[in-house]
């Protein structure tokens, strides 16, 4: 198995002085291809800063992100937008579709982004018919069920056959039920796509057995393959 | 064959490449282009809003042309019909003596011209006894007109209100006003004429009034008395003599070219000519500066609807931060983000130009077909400017496409990261 996500001593520092506050505090792991990958935390611990890191989202105080062997602290604005739109996939709590358009371009987006044509269309239509919404492609996507939207994302999200998909609190603004439909279809699609799966969430029961659980407290990452390690540092 | 091939390879692999290239380009403006429509048209208010502002700026600007540019031309338009044809040739030494016939053939000879007549100017005293009371007139302006020619290169006698035009040497047309301070003299009545001869001697006649002329606007002869050109010359003892001669013609761009080719056909006399933006100089001058000023507000207006240009986007943009957020996080660049909004503002420049000239446009032909004219004044001359039409169009889409830059780069300046935060 090959690394995808390498970081070392990561830290995030917000704030100066009597203000200051760290974040994320010298982190250091690496995920290998096609892990499923949880990281809990309670609220506040940091977990969402990480998230920013490796989503490009946001940039370190100090240390390295790199994604498939290459190191991205040093890339330019548009290389680190390129490089979102191409090797990173997201998931947000609440979606986060446009709502000017339909479901269909929402999928294609990051790929018109890219400019790149071809198979797009066919490969959207055949992510969409995987999550299970082939039907609604021509909705608005201000006009379709949180869960539905929810897995629409996912399916925006791995459209560009990105190398890691992110996913902050995904189930967090579902029901059970949905949560429950939108866990089993990332692992799915994980297991389907061998694709890398990074989730980060408060929730960490919804999701049952995963490969690998990264428990976020006070800026530090501890590494726990059940549950139990996040009640451990609880 | 080989090298043959090689070349028809690299060839089709450089045009292939170029291809994509291209194809590539397409899809990603295609994708913007429909963003920046679908979040636009999907914020009616908004759209509505900025596409009125450009509108409204448009129509101030074609309203005030209609109205003050027209008014000017309608100006130009009378004393070019009534008093100074598209050029007026006078004489250094006040009179012309050079014969009417031959003046006159010299210009009809030439295409562009439609006519060509003698005039000579004076001021009467009249008296006139209306109801048995003595009315009395000073200085009153005395036009002498040849009645054959005159209506070839003028339209005065289009302005016979009542009555007829100057029909023979005893007959007189009074204008409206000059009619109304002799008592309201009318059509039939009889009138004593005195003109100081150029000995300083009285000349006084008795003329019929033949009709009466009204124009509106007061660039006719309202304020006068119109004659035949001979008997004024008997009465002012300067017979075969004119004060000037007005020359219409066919095509007016030409006048320049005729007035050239007049002046020098007689480089030996003293003849002065003039086209009708010479002669008129005087009388426009003020009126030209009053239409810059109207026009400098009109751009104003515009300025005005480009500030509200800038504020409805920057509205936009701020609705749509979550939006922009998302786009940024799923690898659109700062570029991307520009051109979009940058869209959106020549969408709001291209919907507004076009409802605007439209408006415009459909202003400027109501005035024309209805002959607009304000209290009954002279009817505003309405035409089609293409090119100023085109112009005010072309800079109202410009000005929504700078005003869009502000807000544009604001949007382009959002931190995927706080952007997201907007949720």
């Amino acid at each position: 198995m090959s690394k995808v996500l390498e970081i070392n001593n990561l830290t995030k520092i917000y704030g100066e002085g009597e203000n200051k506050v760290k974040a994320l505090d010298d982190v250091s792991f690496s995920i290998e291809k096609g892990e499923f990958v949880l990281v809990v935390g309670s609220s506040g611990s940091g977990k969402s800063t990480l998230l920013n890191m490796i989503g490009l989202l946001d940039k370190p105080t100090k240390g390295k992100v790199a994604i498939d062997g290459i190191n991205t602290t040093k890339l330019s604005d548009n290389k680190i937008s390129s490089f979102r739109n191409t090797k990173l996939g997201f998931i947000f709590q609440f979606s986060n579709l446009l709502v000017d358009l339909t479901v269909m371009e929402n999928v294609l987006l990051p790929r018109q982004i890219a400019g790149t044509n071809g198979t797009a269309e066919k490969d959207a239509r055949e992510l969409l018919k995987l999550v299970g919404l082939e039907s609604q492609i021509n909705k608005r996507a201000n006009k379709i069920s949180g869960g539905q939207a929810q897995r629409v994302a996912i399916a925006r999200g791995l459209v560009n056959h990105p190398s890691i998909v992110l996913a902050d609190e995904p189930t967090g603004n579902l029901d059970s039920v949905t949560s429950e439909v939108i866990v089993e279809l990332m692992k799915s699609m994980a297991k389907k796509l061998n694709q890398t799966f990074i989730i980060v969430t408060h929730e960490p029961e919804h999701f049952g057995d995963v490969d690998r659980v990264i428990t976020i407290k006070d800026g530090k990452a501890f590494e726990g393959k059940e549950h139990s390690a996040m009640e451990v540092v609880a | 064959m080989r090298p043959l091939f090689l070349i028809k390879l690299s060839v089709m692999l450089a045009l292939y490449t170029k291809y994509i290239k291209y194809q590539t380009k397409i899809m990603i403006f295609m994708y913007q282009m429909r963003l920046a429509k679908r979040m636009l048209f999907n914020k009616k208010g908004s759209l509505i809003g900025a596409v009125l502002a450009v509108t409204i700026g448009i129509l101030v600007i074609h309203v005030n042309f209609v109205i003050f540019q027209g008014l000017f031309d309608a100006i130009v338009r009378d004393i070019s019909n009534y008093r100074n044809g598209d050029i007026l040739v006078t004489d250094d030494a006040d009179y012309i003596d050079k014969s009417d016939l031959a003046l006159v053939n010299w210009f009809e000879r030439i295409p562009y011209v439609q006519g060509a007549t003698p005039r000579l100017s004076s001021s009467a005293e009249i008296n006139m006894t209306k109801n048995g009371k003595l009315i009395e007139e000073t200085r009153v302006p005395v036009v002498g007109v040849d009645p054959l020619r005159d209506v070839k290169a003028s339209t005065v006698h289009e302005t016979v209100a009542d009555g007829t035009y100057v029909l023979n040497r005893n007959s007189i047309v009074l204008g409206n006003n000059v009619a109304e301070d002799l008592g309201n003299a009318q059509v039939g009545d009889n009138l004593k004429l005195l003109v100081v001869d150029r000995t300083g001697e009285d000349q006084i006649r008795r003329f019929n009034v033949a009709g009466i002329v009204k124009s509106p606007g007061g660039q006719g002869l309202d304020y006068s008395v119109v004659m035949h050109i001979d008997t004024l010359r008997d009465m002012m003892g300067r017979n075969g003599e004119s004060g000037s001669f007005m020359v219409k013609l066919n095509d007016p761009s030409k006048a320049f070219e005729v007035k050239q080719f007049f002046l020098a056909s007689f480089p030996n006399e003293d003849f002065l000519a003039e086209t009708i933006e010479e002669s008129a100089e005087e009388q426009l001058a003020g009126f030209r500066s009053g239409i810059a000023m109207i026009n400098m507000i009109g751009y104003f207006g515009m300025m005005s609807s480009a500030f509200a240009i800038v504020t409805i986007q920057m509205m936009l943009v701020n609705g749509k931060t979550r939006e922009i957020g998302i786009m940024r996080s799923i690898g659109a660049k700062r570029k991307d983000i520009l051109i979009i909004f940058i869209f959106q503002g020549m969408i709001i420049g291209l919907i507004g130009a076009s409802v605007g000239t439209a408006a415009g446009l459909g202003y400027t032909f109501y005035a024309k077909e209805t002959k607009m004219s304000f209290n009954n004044s002279l009817p505003l001359e309405v035409s089609y400017n293409w090119p100023r039409i085109f112009e005010t169009a072309l800079l109202s889409f410009s000005l929504a496409i700078i005003a869009s830059l502000y807000p544009s780069y604001r949007a382009t300046k959002l931190l995927p990261v706080e952007a997201m935060r907007n949720v």
